[in-house]
């Protein structure tokens, strides 16, 4: 399953592409100018802050993608052939939530090349614990995917609130501004921020590329407490929504 | 006349047939003005604060002109569509010329873009001060050829590319392209002054400088917030753009579609 799921995702040529395009174009034209905007009080160096998490915004929308996935098979009836292989439910639904974690990992892969050379130094332990939690955020977020897709089964309804949480979910998180910042603009929005894995993950990526100059990040095992309880709970409550949804067909 | 009807009604029912993914697509624009711009506001520099006072009331209108942008845009996805079913065989069957075709085209195109802007627009002026009648038409008129030009641009795209992925790949580049080296959000000094001191390629700088979207953006704030200064140029762009873009809009399209 996983291996199917990565083979998959790279026949989207022209998403890579356009991913990729969005990504650079994000660096050298948004990140240079609006970097000239922000005071170096609010955050010392806000280029190589927003190229972090820039980040972890790619890497959630590379992982949410295996929800439209799934609704395409439902479409072509690639599901009913799915559900008649000789793997049982469970490992089909783990497999799906592993590929989609796994193929957006190796997509995102050289673009985390490309921040860490915007980024300059590196600390390597604190940067194996950081890739190690984006692993995890990125099999949470398929699987956060994955257990929405089959809930509602809809692709129309999917498509409009995958596109409304990502509006919410990344602006109200400090992949673009620091916590302290959200927090001081409007409690809400701090309050939502403070528990967001887009948060916990962007925090501890600029924890483990070595700019703490930069984050208001105290203890790095809250943000990745936080991000092993959001995997835990998409892929193991994922494992069961999906496990009982998808017998029955009714998608539309 | 009444052909150029029949298709907007067409181009019109197309659209609200998206009512859902509409509604998805304000409300992210609506996530960027009130959380991006509210939280940005607390972190600009002394220098930016002078110039702009609120980086909220900057946002507000550049906000207007990308949902106009892409609104208008949408409907190059439907005619490379079109073209890859080829349902323009159907197209070319029905009772009017093809120029009358390509006009509703395009013109639908652009009265699509200002349908869904209307909300945005009306936000900006909830919220920065409504401007005097005079102003209030010439930023509908203005707006209006912009998106005219930018259903053009998407038009003369779609039908320049074979597949949809193609047409994806060419709407991100024009997309990122146009959205980013304008002032739609941040403003145009800031790119001029990077092009100043080497930073910035100086061919960006002057497609900042010349690009529509920066000129639509630029005109609402000269009206209601007095900054930049009301300037010929910003329409004059606009107007260029439009007409560039209409005719070669038109033209292809009937050029495509009779192969």
């Amino acid at each position: 399953m996983v291996e199917r799921d990565i083979r998959l995702f790279f026949q989207y040529k022209f998403l890579i592409i356009i991913r990729a395009i969005w990504f650079v174009s994000q660096i050298v034209l948004f990140g240079l100018i609006a970097s000239r905007m922000i005071s170096t009080e609010a955050v010392h160096d806000y280029f190589r802050y927003y190229v972090a998490g820039l980040s972890v915004m790619t890497l959630y929308s590379a992982a949410i993608f295996i929800g439209f996935d799934i609704y395409e098979e439902a479409e072509h009836g690639v599901f009913e052939y799915l559900l008649s292989l000789p793997v049982s439910r469970r490992q089909l639904v783990l497999g799906r939530s592993i590929g989609g974690g796994l193929r957006s990992f190796i997509y995102v892969g050289p673009l985390i090349g490309v921040s860490l050379y915007v980024i300059g130094s590196v600390n390597p332990l604190s940067f194996l614990v950081s890739l190690f939690a984006l692993f995890l955020f990125s099999f949470g977020v398929s699987g956060m995917s994955i257990t929405i897709a089959v809930m509602i089964k809809s692709s129309d309804r999917f498509d409009i609130l995958m596109g409304v949480l990502d509006a919410l979910i990344v602006r109200l998180s400090t992949a673009m501004y620091p916590l302290a910042v959200v927090q001081t603009t409007n409690p809400l929005y701090g309050g939502v921020a403070s528990f967001n894995p887009v948060t916990y993950a962007a925090d501890l990526f600029r924890w483990g590329t070595g700019i703490e100059a930069i984050i208001t990040l105290d203890n790095p095992l809250m943000p990745l407490l936080g991000i092993i309880a959001f995997f835990a709970f998409f892929t193991f409550v994922g494992v069961i929504i999906y496990d009982r949804r998808i017998e029955g067909g009714g998608w539309q | 006349m009444k052909a150029v009807l029949h298709i907007l009604e067409h181009d019109f029912r197309n659209f609200f047939r998206y009512k859902w993914w509409l509604v998805g697509l304000i409300s992210m624009n609506l996530a960027d003005l009130f959380i991006m711009a509210i939280v940005y506001n607390r972190m600009l520099s002394s220098e930016v604060i002078e110039q702009i006072k609120s980086y909220f009331d900057f946002f507000a209108p550049g906000l207007a002109v990308t949902g106009l942008f892409a609104s208008a845009f949408m409907i190059g996805r439907e005619v490379n569509m079109e073209r890859r079913r080829e349902v323009h065989q159907y197209m070319l069957s029905l009772p009017m010329t093809r120029m009358e075709l390509a006009i509703g085209r395009v013109l639908s195109g652009g009265l699509r873009g200002m349908v869904y802007m209307s909300p945005l627009l009306l936000t900006c002026f909830a919220f920065l001060g409504p401007p005097n009648l005079w102003q209030f038409l010439l930023i509908l008129v203005i707006l209006f050829f912009l998106a005219i030009g930018i259903s053009g641009l998407s038009i003369a795209i779609a039908v320049s590319t074979a597949s949809l992925e193609k047409f994806i790949t060419a709407r991100g580049l024009v997309y990122y392209t146009l959205f980013f080296c304008s002032s739609v959000f941040y403003p145009l000094s800031l790119i001029q002054e990077l092009g100043q001191e080497g930073r910035f390629p100086m061919v960006l700088v002057t497609l900042a400088e010349v690009n529509p979207l920066s000129s639509g953006a630029d005109l609402i704030r000269s009206f209601l917030l007095g900054n930049p200064p009301f300037s010929l140029n910003m329409i004059l762009n606009v107007l260029v753009f439009s007409t560039i873009f209409t005719l070669s809009a038109a033209v292809a399209y009937i050029k495509i579609i009779q192969e």
